[in-house]
């Protein structure tokens, strides 16, 4: 009896989680049913209306708009460019620093980690100005490099890395130190591989911050055959455009997003595999 | 520092005028815009008459200039958002390209020219045959800063009262010859509004009352000229909020959306949507949109049927409004070559000549040739706000007129938001503003 209704306020409680979680799932999704809707209707109504989750009256032609532009390849092409040698770089420079804070000694380690964590404090319009001068002393805005290098040194992936090297236990270490192993080699063939997970996790992450960022990409690219997807996107757009071209605005969204969607399908497993690593479980 | 500037000038003139007549050549002209890309629907268009609105005018006319031009000069446009077009703008200086041809607004315009950033160009002007002296007074003057001219004024955009006749006439605020009447004082526009209101059941005023347009600090600046006051004085050291005038203004604008009269949960699509669906009289917008609503009207798709513009009312005295200017400058550039300056001059004669078409976007001509013209009265609704074009009254060259707007419209906006009282918000203005002053010394 006891067990029974046990299970009986188990199956209700499944119940009442799932319902919540749709329900909430449904809130979540609203915003981006209407903006899909507003992308498919004629911008001269959605300037008398913006209500409505059906996209009647239908069109393409926001669509066709963006796809007719001759520039939209290249953009998606420095956008991709960005985001993946971004990822390689961030990929590389946090495994390593990782691994180092995690197991190696060395003098100001303890300081090190901590001024690394302290980067996370520090918002990046603190240093948006510096960053840009320095830059522009160089010479090299308007360049692939310009709009990687100063994204790579990533504190919180330095911090990912760490923590998760740190619970990886010793004995699969002390194996190949029997057998002279150095610490590149038991890096490189022994953590490496373990850390597919999180390498995985943090690289998505990167990605979709690389191919979402603006901020950066406006200042630095200030030539329209140096535009990333976003800032060509947005270039684009007329004065008022929130009023009298809704439609080709929330098609730009769509379409810039969808790159993104797909690679958030693919690799989903992971993403919620990294929010719970981050969370530290 | 003031050497260099004179032999630029020089150099500039003397290259324009020496070449006057030369034999073609090829020069890029860099064309730095915002007013959104076209390039899908015109393209290849060189008709003008065929294009509308301000992204397809102003790509059509480059398209024209470039398919026309005799001297082998190409435009190429790049375009960037609104938002973040001073940015980069300002940004081009560091990174090295730095465009020929840029539009400006002339509230912006000190921030450039005050820091040497920006060719002068009266002398070029004067090379090329731009008449200046066709320029209506506001608009030469948002151009000049420290009595240099370093701009090609090409518009005034000012606010206008946007208004829903059908819903006037129920009102009964229809004069016999088809106008409207419109308040002359503060009393009068709270009492029409209250009957507005009690005859037709909807919103006297729809305006943008919630985001960044900051569409009430607009109309109260006008209230302000209006009263006799600028509210920037025009050394840029003060600044007149706080005071009895400022009060009245604030006062009326208050109680238009105490007493309901106004809609405050309205934000900028908000304001056009109940305009278009006939939920309010009046819109308080800018030129900008005339020919926007006019073919929403037309189209018989929106509620509103039967469309009229008017000048802002003197509703404090006299007949003055916010207005604000786009126009053509010529960033500086060390190394842009004689050729290329020549070749810019050249783009901007061109627009200068064409002046006629952007009108049609809606914005009130600059050049008073072109007001004049019969041409320009026959465009949609242009004989009804004409008078615009006088009443315009230019902001003061002061830096960072931006931010002192934005500094402005928070505290104003709370006014009718949080329920701030107009002495407090005023009080909080006054501050704010001070201060982006102080920093402007």
């Amino acid at each position: 009896m006891s067990s029974a209704f046990r299970t009986g306020t188990g199956r209700a409680t499944d119940w009442i989680l799932l319902g919540a979680t749709v329900v909430f799932s449904i809130l979540w999704l609203l915003p981006i049913i209407w903006v899909v809707a507003m992308s498919l209707k004629p911008n001269a109504e959605l300037m008398r209306s913006t209500a409505g989750f059906l996209p009647v009256p239908f069109t393409f032609d926001n669509y066709i708009g963006i796809t007719k532009l001759a520039t939209v390849p290249r953009w998606l092409m420095h956008s991709f460019v960005v985001a993946a040698s971004m990822t390689a770089m961030v990929l590389i420079v946090s495994s390593l620093a990782g691994y180092a804070f995690a197991r190696l000694d060395f003098p100001f380690k303890r300081t090190l980690f901590l001024l690394t964590l302290a980067g996370l404090m520090v918002p990046e319009q603190a240093v948006f100005i510096p960053l840009f001068t320095m830059f522009a002393d160089w010479g090299m805005h308007n360049t692939h490099a310009a709009l990687v290098m100063p994204r790579v040194a990533v504190p919180i992936g330095v911090f990912l890395m760490t923590q998760f090297f740190r619970a990886v236990p010793r004995e699969l270490e002390e194996a190949a130190e029997l057998d002279h192993a150095s610490h590149f080699t038991i890096f490189r063939r022994i953590m490496l591989p373990l850390s597919v997970p999180a390498l995985t996790t943090l690289g998505l992450f990167t990605f979709i911050f690389a191919w979402n960022d603006f901020l950066w990409p406006l200042v630095s690219a200030t030539r329209a055959d140096m535009f990333t997807v976003t800032v060509g996107l947005a270039s684009i757009q007329g004065n008022f455009a929130f009023s009298e071209g809704l439609g080709s605005v929330m098609a730009s969204a769509v379409f810039a997003s969808l790159p993104i969607v797909i690679l958030f399908l693919i690799f989903q497993r992971f993403i919620v595999a990294g929010v719970a690593l981050g969370t530290g479980k | 520092m003031h050497h260099s500037k004179t032999l630029a000038r020089l150099a500039l003139a003397t290259a324009l005028v020496g070449s006057a007549g030369s034999a073609a050549f090829s020069a890029d002209i860099s064309f730095l815009r915002f007013f959104g890309d076209c390039q899908t629907e015109y393209g290849t268009v060189t008709d003008v008459a065929a294009a509308n609105g301000e992204c397809g005018i102003i790509t059509v006319l480059t398209n024209k200039f470039n398919a026309e031009n005799t001297i082998g000069a190409k435009v190429v446009t790049q375009t960037v958002d609104w938002g973040a077009y001073y940015d980069q703008l300002t940004a081009t200086y560091s990174t090295g390209n730095i465009p020929d041809v840029a539009v400006m607004h002339s509230s912006v315009l000190p921030n450039f020219s005050d820091r040497d950033l920006l060719t002068p160009l009266g002398d070029a002007f004067a090379a090329a045959g731009i008449d200046t002296a066709d320029f209506v007074p506001a608009a030469l003057k948002n151009a000049t800063t420290k009595d240099t001219l370093y701009a090609l004024p090409y518009d005034l955009h000012a606010l206008l009262f946007h208004v829903n006749t059908d819903l006037m006439k129920e009102a009964g605020f229809v004069n016999d010859d088809g106008t409207v009447r419109l308040p002359t004082s503060p009393e009068e526009m709270l009492s029409m509004g209250r009957e507005f209101k009690e005859k037709t059941g909807k919103y006297f005023i729809a305006a943008e009352s919630q985001s960044s347009e900051g569409m009430m600090v607009r109309l109260w600046q006008s209230f302000m000229w209006q009263q006799g006051v600028d509210v920037l004085a025009a050394d840029g050291k003060t600044a007149s909020i706080n005071t009895p005038e400022g009060q009245k203004a604030a006062d009326l604008i208050k109680a238009l959306y105490d007493e309901g009269l106004a809609n405050t949960a309205l934000d900028y699509p908000g304001a056009e949507q109940a305009f278009l669906n006939g939920e309010a009289g009046i819109l308080i917008n800018g030129t900008w949109v005339v020919d926007s609503y006019n073919a929403q009207a037309a189209s018989g798709e929106a509620t509103l049927k039967n469309y009229q513009v008017a000048n802002v009312p003197p509703i404090f005295g006299a007949s003055k409004v916010w207005a604000d200017s786009h126009m053509w400058v010529m960033p500086k550039d060390e190394s842009r070559t004689p050729e290329e300056a020549e070749a810019a001059m050249a783009f901007m004669k061109f627009l200068n000549d064409n002046n006629f078409q952007w009108a049609r976007t809606g914005h009130l001509s600059v050049r008073q040739s072109v007001i004049d013209s019969p041409e320009f009265a026959a465009l949609p609704h242009r004989g009804e706000y004409s008078a615009t074009a006088e009443n315009a009254t230019a902001l003061p060259a002061v830096q960072n007129q931006r931010a002192i707007f934005a500094a402005m419209y928070s505290d104003f906006n709370a006014m009718w938001l949080t329920g701030t009282s107009s002495a407090d918000a005023l009080s909080a203005m006054q501050d704010s503003v001070d201060q982006i002053l102080r920093r402007n010394r």
